[in-house]
């Protein structure tokens, strides 16, 4: 037998290599597959999850801007709810983002709708839908749903990582786990509407099939109207106060009468006693060595924690006060037409928070008192087109709202409330013509001023030693070594809206 | 029979196969060794992108919560956070005597009330969130349901160290918690301080709410 040799036998090598490559290439293939899929498919869903909230968030910001054009004296154009569905008191936007309304926000297509109801509190704190049948400054609540689309692979999320297993067990003592609960992502069916409703509150669950993968999130607000009053002081250029002998605290006159109770935590009213905040929207904060019972805020001073300011201090507040336009009121009574005697006014009707008994006078340099229309509450506003330097008396009964273009120069003692109740005596600055002149608030002792003031284009000084408890509102603030300021609490829902604020914000998780 | 004599029938020498061999397991070391690197490599990138997802998935729960929250609260530690949530739907175990009646009512959603300080509340209780480490679970705690037990969440498990880390910042009106989340990589160099550094997934989140506490 004869053995042949093959002198050329060559190549393993190179296809040992090709073979090794080729295996390593797998393993980082299926890797870098692996990793890929893993996280485009949970920064999709990351995305859509935080950009569905951003969306209902635009809805709601939308039906804000619609609900401060409602605001009095404005007059929008285009006018409030333009575009939006309305029945009754309730107000529903288009569907942005849309092919037919292509509001959309960025560049993912993302949906918003949202539905506004008119509603209040009644005087027992109970919610209700539609309007104050009181006449108040109504309320609203927001529901806003913000859909985003879900790219990418159907896939749930990522959660491998977790070890107990459970995550997508519902029982007792765990729903679930990992991105099972948070992102909760509409496949093939709304989720949403098929297990609590197309308005969530149970009635009219069906399997509502979605176009493609979503996610959506919904959130509910709640909107009132910002009253002019808040703090015990609020002033956009300067604070200067209180002095040895004063102090700034606070109250609620609808628990009764004031009284000092701040520093003393078992008091019943200790917990009202703390609001007498003071707001500057400028460095501007001078403090004597008065206490002040209440926060204190500033735009850029250098307000140090000390023993006489008993609440939080924060220099980094910036405070927006407009100027304040003359609102718009009713017809005014045809008569009187100025108070330059003294005079009795006794209105026909009692009217209402927002549509007061109103009078237009040129003058006001004498004693005016007003008294209840019958039993009923009595709501007046007069409109003085020059100077307030005049007694006024407001009795049992009556809510007074006195507006003034020009100064206002008294004694505190000129200024008589006989409900005791700040709310009951509100006196508004008008903005002056010109912007450039200052208008200027003086009150001075004897006596003592229950009352609130809202200028915000005003020097308002005090001096002597008046005992004052309301709110003040204007441009500078001054109150010299004897000047005590109690805020009364009762003021926080009292007084012509000045803008709207979310008192409330919830998002449904479901 | 005869056999025949082939002269030219050539062969390798031992010294040749000797280096062959060597040749060859140095080859196959080399490739083994590279084969193995590069796993591990994969793996540290494949731990490295899950464990992220662990991260935003607990800043996205975190998030959520403290932007519907009442009171955020932040232990000194740092590593354990409280939350007041309001019950924005009727559930058997913050039910009023009311709501309790009409079991139908359940998962509904509640209309708000209004105090007399002026607050709009959902209900005459609010909820308590409480976010903690234990062992190497970070969980969510929700109050107990009306059978005693608290429902916890799982909100990320694994052995990579996840560390989240919350400071909270109470201004006049509003707060803000601020929170970043670390873990340790598996391929660290020696310096693991500077490796968890480099891992931060940092967010803050603002009460949407007037803060209550």
């Amino acid at each position: 037998m004869k053995v042949s040799s093959i002198p050329n036998e060559r190549g393993n090598v190179l296809l040992c290599a090709i073979c090794t490559i080729f295996i390593i290439s797998l393993i980082a293939a299926n890797v870098l597959l692996n990793c890929t899929a893993r996280y485009n498919q949970a920064s999709n869903q990351v995305r859509s999850w935080n950009e569905a909230l951003y969306a209902a968030e635009s809805g709601g910001d939308m039906a804000f801007a619609e609900i401060r054009k409602t605001l009095p004296g404005t007059s929008p154009s285009p006018s409030p709810w333009t575009g939006w569905t309305n029945s009754g008191t309730t107000y529903v936007s288009p569907v942005t983002g849309t092919a037919s309304l292509p509001w959309t926000f960025g560049s993912d297509n993302l949906q918003a709708q949202t539905v506004v109801e008119t509603c209040y509190f009644d005087s027992l704190g109970v919610f209700h839908l539609g309007a104050n049948p009181t006449g108040a400054w109504p309320w609203y609540r927001i529901r806003s749903k913000g859909t985003s689309p879900l790219h990418g692979l159907k896939r749930t999320g990522m959660d491998d990582r977790l070890s107990n297993g459970n995550r997508f067990v519902a029982n007792g003592s765990t729903r679930g786990d990992g991105d099972t609960l948070l992102r909760k992502i509409d496949f093939n069916y709304d989720h949403f509407i098929a297990t609590y409703g197309p308005n969530g509150d149970g009635t009219g669950k069906a399997l509502q099939a979605v176009s493609a993968p979503q996610i959506a999130r919904r959130i509910e607000l709640i909107v009132g109207a910002v009253t002019p009053f808040g703090a015990a002081v609020r002033v956009t250029t300067s604070f200067d106060g209180p002095g040895s002998a004063g102090l700034i605290d606070s109250f609620n006159s609808n628990n009764g009468a004031y009284y000092f109770a701040a520093n003393n935590p078992s008091d019943p009213h200790y917990k009202d006693s703390h609001s007498g905040g003071v707001a500057v929207n400028s460095p501007t904060f001078f403090m004597h060595q008065g206490p002040i019972w209440g926060d204190v805020s500033t735009n850029g001073g250098n307000v140090l924690p000390s023993n006489l300011i008993h609440g939080v201090i924060d220099n980094n507040v910036p405070l927006t006060i407009d100027p304040f336009d003359m609102p718009s009121l009713p017809t005014p009574q045809p008569s009187p037409v100025a108070f330059n005697s003294n005079t009795t006014i006794t209105p026909a009707s009692p009217g209402s928070v927002s549509a007061p008994t109103t009078y237009l006078v040129s003058s006001w340099t004498k004693s005016v008192t007003f008294n209840q229309s019958g039993s009923d509450q009595t709501y007046v506003a007069v409109h003085v087109t020059s100077d307030f330097t005049g007694q006024v008396t407001v009795n049992t009964g009556v809510h007074v709202q006195v507006y003034f273009d020009g100064n206002m120069s008294v004694k505190a003692r000129d200024l008589v409330n006989n409900t005791n109740l700040a709310a009951n005596m509100q006196f508004y600055g008008i903005k002056p013509a010109n912007p450039n002149t200052t208008q200027t608030i003086a009150i001075a002792s004897p006596g003592n001023f229950v009352g609130t003031l809202y200028a915000p284009s005003a020097d308002i000084s005090f001096t002597g030693n008046p005992d004052i408890t309301g709110s003040i509102v204007g441009k500078t603030y001054s109150g010299n070594g004897n000047t005590t300021l109690h805020y009364d609490r009762a003021l926080d829902n009292v007084g012509v809206p000045t803008d709207y604020r979310i008192a409330s914000y919830v998002e449904d998780i479901r | 029979m005869k056999l025949t004599h082939h002269s030219h029938q050539s062969g390798f020498t031992l010294a040749e196969i000797m280096m062959a061999m060597a040749i060859a397991v140095v080859i196959f070391a080399a490739i083994i060794t590279a084969s193995i690197a590069m796993q591990k490599s994969f793996n540290a990138v494949d731990h490295y992108f899950a464990t992220h997802v662990q991260q935003v998935r607990i800043i996205d729960y975190l998030n959520r919560d403290v932007k519907r929250a009442l009171i955020c609260t932040t232990s000194v530690d740092q590593q354990t956070v409280t939350l007041t949530i309001p019950n924005y739907t009727i559930e058997s175990n913050n039910a009023s005597s009311s709501e309790a009646s009409n079991p139908s009512l359940f998962g509904t959603m509640r209309n708000p009330t209004m105090s007399p300080a002026g607050q709009v509340n959902y209900g005459t209780t609010t909820n308590t969130v409480v976010y903690s480490i234990n062992g190497a679970s970070i969980l969510r705690t929700e109050d107990p349901k009306s059978d005693g037990h608290p429902i916890v969440t799982t909100i990320a498990s694994s052995t990579d160290q996840l560390v989240p880390s919350t400071t909270d910042t109470q201004l006049t009106n509003t707060e803000y918690s601020t929170m970043a989340v670390t873990f340790r990589p598996i391929f660290t160099s020696g310096n693991v301080a500077d490796e968890r550094t480099g891992t931060t997934v940092f967010s803050l989140a603002y009460l949407r709410n007037k803060r209550r506490g």
